[in-house]
């Protein structure tokens, strides 16, 4: 156990003022009986800012964000802000206050955030993280609302013809190529409750978690998951369990070879690199699984995939070069930084 | 490039005053508006709820915070504030309540649509009504409980006159 020796309130060096916390960096000390030796109490407000303080110094990036997730995951909340102001200034336990110093520790290395409190929110959900497995990006949470959007209108498009359809209920087939965590698939799953979802990975720890994810939120009797490499192949048997699909959605690996030197430490040091990198032009993924689409997707079915902001071009010419895929881009959408991000492809219609 | 940065504003949840922002320079890029119908099926740019005046996207301006890098794969960021204005009556809303910043979106809009419709209602907007009647309730219930005390004390009063032997009455000269 640790003992932090803490500074008492309001002392500061050379008659500096500041708001409060403690001041050096924590002295670890054996915890030993030593008579009256007890650190006094310390609130959680303070301790987000000590630590806070720490990662500044230490050039830990969103030094106030890390702490505070880390602060108040400790303390039962998902975020700093919905605790209470009570409960922001209630003193922190002994036990507490240790499993924040160790789990600040990590972030020290700079471990992500994610990976530290094992846990992370998409799309309304709390899905499981653990490393290597790729932590959901906050853009692919748009992604998602593009495959909503788009199955909203196919359904009510259906709907309004009327009584001849005999399918009147919406079902759609989803296959999510490159699932990581399952946070495409599941959020797709509990918002569209009709679904099934295909989900492929050639990572087997992210087979593993995203069947773990699924059976956490109690959706695992509509995905099936596939330990797949796709670059290894078409697998027709394995991926269209329930024939072909009506989506087809990915977040596949698109960073440029070149650019993956530049990630963060973060992204480097604890994310599978295979699940970023997308080889010289970022497109050696997104490649095969539009060369694969065709064969699984339904004549009216859609792509979604998420992708680089140079990709938009590169992806339209490239499907102009191979018109045996008979596919093109009817949109791109951009991400909440106003970047193209998101691309929608579908069959072209055949030609007369 | 987001050439727009994330401004420490100084709202409160509590502040609407809408001169004070009018004053606020704000640059408008289009692709920074969320798609219509983003949001669900049941409105098209618009979010409605519990009679409030809706709010359209049109008007919304929507910042999130600076420096996000290249972004997608490339970032690894936590920071899913969401700072959501309403340009023409200038309020502004920040929220950070959860880790989603699709979540965060949506719930920012909701409480800048209790606000502004407070804002353009006053006395009738939704948020009025639900305290007026919160009010009501409270002095009825206040009322309620005097006048149970007061039967209650009227019984005791009552109950006392009777277990007592009558006073003889005055004699009459």
């Amino acid at each position: 156990m640790w003992l932090w020796r803490v500074k008492p309130w309001g002392l500061a060096p050379r008659g500096l003022k500041w708001k409060g916390g403690l001041l050096s960096p924590p002295v670890l000390l054996p915890l030993r009986p030593v008579s009256g030796c007890r650190a006094p109490s310390v609130t959680a407000t303070a301790l987000v800012n000590y630590w806070a303080q720490l990662f500044e110094e230490r050039g830990v990036p969103e030094a106030r964000e890390s702490s505070e997730y880390i602060v108040a995951h400790v303390l039962g909340a998902k975020t700093f802000q919905s605790l209470l102001a009570s409960q922001r200034s209630t003193s922190i336990t002994d036990l507490q206050r240790e499993q924040i110093g160790e789990l600040c520790t990590q972030r020290l290395q700079r471990m992500p955030v994610q990976y530290i409190i094992g846990e992370w929110d998409f799309q309304g959900l709390t899905l499981k993280m653990a490393p290597p497995v790729f932590i959901p990006r906050p853009e692919t949470e748009e992604l998602v609302n593009l495959v909503l959007h788009e199955e909203f209108q196919r359904c009510q498009e259906r709907r309004g013809r009327g009584t001849l359809d005999h399918q009147p209920h919406c079902s759609p087939v989803i296959l999510d190529v490159c699932c990581g965590s399952g946070a495409i698939a599941l959020s797709l799953l509990s918002r569209l409750t009709q679904s099934r979802v295909v989900a492929v990975d050639k990572g087997e720890e992210a087979v593993q978690l995203t069947r773990e994810n699924a059976q956490r939120l109690h959706l695992e009797n509509r995905i099936q998951i596939v330990h797949h490499d796709i670059t290894s192949g078409v697998n027709r048997e394995q991926l269209l369990p329930w024939g072909p699909v009506d989506f087809v959605v990915s977040n596949p690996p698109y960073i440029f070879h070149c650019d993956m030197e530049q990630l963060a430490p973060e992204i480097l040091s604890y994310e599978d690199t295979e699940s970023l990198d997308g080889g010289k032009d970022g497109m050696r993924v997104i490649r095969e699984i539009l060369s694969q689409a065709p064969m699984l997707l339904k004549d009216s079915g859609s792509i979604f995939l998420e992708v680089d902001p140079r990709h938009p071009e590169l992806v339209g010419n490239w499907l102009q070069s191979r018109p045996d895929l008979a596919l093109s881009i009817s949109a791109t959408h951009v991400d909440f930084c106003g970047k193209p991000r998101f691309l929608h492809i579908h069959k072209s219609r055949s030609c007369q | 490039m987001n050439t727009l940065g994330f401004t420490h504003l100084p709202v409160s949840l509590g502040s609407f005053s809408a001169g004070l922002w009018r004053l606020w320079l704000w640059k408008k890029p289009s692709f920074l508006f969320p798609r219509a119908g983003a949001f669900g099926p049941q409105v098209a740019g618009k979010t409605v709820s519990h009679g409030l005046l809706p709010l359209n996207e049109t008007d919304l301006e929507e910042q999130f915070v600076k420096g996000h890098g290249p972004g997608g794969q490339a970032t690894n960021k936590t920071n899913n504030c969401v700072v959501l204005k309403h340009i023409p009556s200038g309020i502004v809303v920040k929220c950070h309540q959860t880790r989603s910043v699709d979540q965060n979106r949506k719930l920012a809009r909701e409480i800048l649509q209790g606000k502004v419709d407070l804002f353009y209602r006053g006395e009738d907007s939704h948020i009025h009504k639900v305290k007026k009647e919160a009010e009501k309730k409270k002095r009825e219930r206040k009322k309620k409980a005097k006048e149970t005390l007061e039967k209650k004390r009227l019984l005791k009063e009552l109950m006392l006159k009777e277990s007592r032997p009558e006073a003889p009455l005055p004699r009459e000269e």
